[in-house]
Order: structure tokens, then sequence, then C-alpha cells
């Protein structure tokens, strides 16, 4: 944490390894809150550009005092989410869940079994779909709880909302998550 | 304590992140195992809630860094000229830069280079050189001039401190001279003070003992003294 504020800095003194290296740091994790969110490789990486570069520009409004950077990142994240959100919201096909076909992962995992990691993929991908199927205001709170692990003042401060509503909607999330998947047909084992 | 299905739904997350305090985790587990409704919708929160802390993070595609990278800091040559331009205002480039810039400096110097009206013929490699050689062989000369002056200084000095030193070496290396002479009397007359006497005596001693030292010299003198 210390050592991103000390990048950052670096990085406003003109220093173009430190960008580089806080590029390197960060790219994965906005990348798999991307993907995640959109449910689509290409939109995602496409997404995660936009981040870094908005980061970029914007640099010199980040205030360590405020919290860490990565955090500051993931709430610049979340803005162009949303915004990406409202963009497309027209184009989206929002029925039918059976149009979308199941995203598969692409990392295999070191000590399963090949039966394991195969079921695994399958209910992945459809937690996935099920995933896109959220608001996006329980999506994006689901996503930074369940999958980034993140406490709950810090998404409070990344939504900007009160932490009883941040409870709130990682409730309804789950729930919702859970309805949907059963609605797939996916029951727990 | 009563619990409802309301109840339920509304602290599922807390039930789940273990949040519940115990009375409550008690009412809880009671209605739960006991409501045809909340039953199967804990154990599929509970099964998506573990599903997503299974899922791992996915990889992106290694262009994506290369990708962020050129469009805020443009493409890869641009960014390696940017990190040489920079490197060049690091203090350890400076001060080797001053370094070589100095020894430069001092070399032209030597090889005779005029910094007040500079020439590009100064520059020709075969002056530098003819101009290194004839400092060179210059300094040589007088440092060998210089080293020898000092030798020779060394080597009187020396003695007459030795002599100074020990009286009766002084006495056995002056030869015997005319008892009724004395030096640096040519007149036949006295001396005119006993201070002029006694230091007539000490450089007529001085004049001995170096001819008892170099005969050459003294035989060099003898022969300029020879009209």
């Amino acid at each position: 944490m210390e050592q991103d504020a000390q990048l950052v800095q670096q990085c406003l003194q003109g220093d173009g390894s430190a960008w580089e290296e806080l590029v390197r740091r960060h790219t994965r994790r906005i990348f798999n809150i991307c993907y995640r969110f959109t449910g689509n490789r290409t939109e995602a990486e496409d997404l995660s550009q936009d981040v870094f570069l908005r980061v970029y520009r914007t640099l010199g409004t980040y205030r360590s005092a405020h919290g860490g950077f990565a955090t500051w990142m993931t709430s610049v994240t979340r803005n162009l989410l949303i915004d990406h959100y409202r963009r497309t919201k027209r184009d989206r096909v929002t029925d039918s869940l059976d149009d979308k076909m199941p995203l598969v992962e692409n990392k295999e995992s070191v000590g399963r079994r090949p039966d394991e990691q195969a079921l695994l993929s399958e209910l992945s991908g459809q937690v996935q779909s099920a995933l896109t199927r959220l608001s996006p205001e329980l999506r994006e709170a689901v996503i930074l709880r369940d999958l980034q692990q993140l406490e709950y003042g810090e998404i409070q401060h990344v939504l900007a909302v009160p932490e009883g509503t941040v409870k709130s909607r990682i409730n309804r999330g789950r729930i919702e998550l859970a309805r949907i998947l059963q609605q797939m047909g996916v029951r727990p084992a | 304590m009563t619990w409802t299905c309301e109840q339920t739904e509304a602290r599922l997350s807390d039930y789940l992140d273990g949040l519940l305090q115990p009375t409550e985790q008690t009412a809880f587990d009671l209605h739960v195992n006991s409501c045809a409704r909340c039953t199967p919708l804990v154990a599929s929160v509970s099964h998506v809630l573990g599903t997503l802390h299974k899922l791992e993070q996915l990889e992106p595609s290694p262009r994506l860094v290369d990708s962020i990278l050129t469009i805020t800091q443009g493409p890869q040559t641009w960014r390696n000229a940017k990190r040489w331009l920079r490197s060049l205002q690091s203090p350890r480039f400076v001060y080797s830069a001053v370094s070589v810039a100095a020894t430069l400096v001092v070399l032209l110097t030597a090889a005779g280079f005029n910094w007040r009206k500079p020439k590009l013929a100064d520059l020709a490699p075969a002056t530098i050189y003819r101009n290194a050689n004839s400092q060179v062989h210059l300094v040589y000369a007088r440092s060998t001039k210089f080293v020898s002056d000092l030798r020779v200084v060394y080597e009187i000095q020396s003695r007459i401190n030795e002599n100074d030193q020990n009286p009766a070496i002084r006495e056995q290396t002056i030869p015997q001279t005319s008892p009724k002479k004395d030096p640096g009397r040519t007149d036949n007359s006295n001396p005119s003070s006993p201070k002029q006497q006694n230091r007539a005596n000490e450089i007529g001693r001085n004049l001995e003992v170096l001819a008892c030292e170099f005969p050459v010299l003294t035989g060099s003198l003898a022969e300029r003294r020879m009209p």
C-alpha cells in the first residue's frame, strides 16, 4: 500500500518505470473486476484500458490520506463500469439465459482432479452468467465482497454509500444470485 | 426469541459471515431447521457463496499490459527513448559526464591545444600526437633536471649537517692547511672583524669538504682557474 503511494509519487515526478510497475501490479485485479461485471473478456480488456487511462490522467487527484491506491483505483473502475452499463443498456440482450454461453475458466487449478476441475469450470461459468443477470448495484457489491474480498469499509468507500446499504446490497445480491442459479437449474450439491 | 422468514432473509449474510449474536444464532438455527421455505434458501445461498469463493482470478491477455502502457505513455520505442533521456538526468550520469569532460580538457591542454585561439587543425590526430610528444619530452627533461638538482642539493645539505653535528669528522675530512694563511685572506692583511673572519673560515671549510667529496667538480674548477 505504501509502495503504491510511493510509486504514484514517482509517476507524478515523471518516472515512466514507476507507472509501468503500477500497471503490472494492478492489471490482473482490475481485469477480473471488469470481467466479472461484464462477463466478456474483450469488453473487460477494453474497460481495463479505459480504467488505466483515466487513472493515468487523474493521478494527480489521488490523495493517500483518503485511502489506499487500490481502493481509489477500484472506485474509478466501478464508476467506469456503471457508465459502461448505462451506455450499453440499450444494446444488451436482457432476456433468455439460454442465449448466453457459460464462460469457462481457462486457468488450470493445481491440486484438483480433472473431473473436479471440469465441474468447477462449469459451475464458474454458470455463476458468471448469473452474475451478469444481477442489477449493477447488487452485482458490484457481490463482486467486491465475495470475489475481491474487500472489507465492508472499503466497499463503502468505493461505492460511496453507507455501510448499512453495503450490507443490504451484498445480502440481496447473494440471495438474488442463488435464485437465478436455481432458475438455471443449478442445485446445491 | 422468535424468528421469522423475513428476518432470515434480512440477516442471511450476517449468519454466513458469522456476525450473529449467540441468541440470534440459536433462534436462526431453530427457525431454519423447521422452515420449509428458509432451509433451501440458506442452502442455495451458502452454495453460491462457496462457489464465489472458489472462483479463481483469470489471467488477462499478455498483450493487455503493453496495450495499457501504449495508450498511456505511447509506443514501446517512445517509452524507451523517454526512459533513456530520463536516465541522463541521474546524478551518476552527470558526474560521469563532468569527469569525462574534465579529462578531455586536461588531455587537450597537455597536448598543446590553444583554448584562447582554437583551431580545427589543432584537433588533427597528427598535430595532437606531435604536440603531445614534444610536451612529454619537455616534461620528462624538466623532471629529470629537477630530480638531479634535488639530489645535489640534498647531498650538499646532508654533508654540511653531518659536519656540523660531528666536529671530529669535520677535522679529519678537512685537509691540513698552512697555519699562517687563513682562508679568505688573499692580501696578507688581517680581517676587519672577528665575525667576518669566522664566516670566511666556515665557507673555507665547507669548500674543502666539497672538494673532498666531489673531486671531479674540483678538477673542473681547477681547470677553469687555469688560464
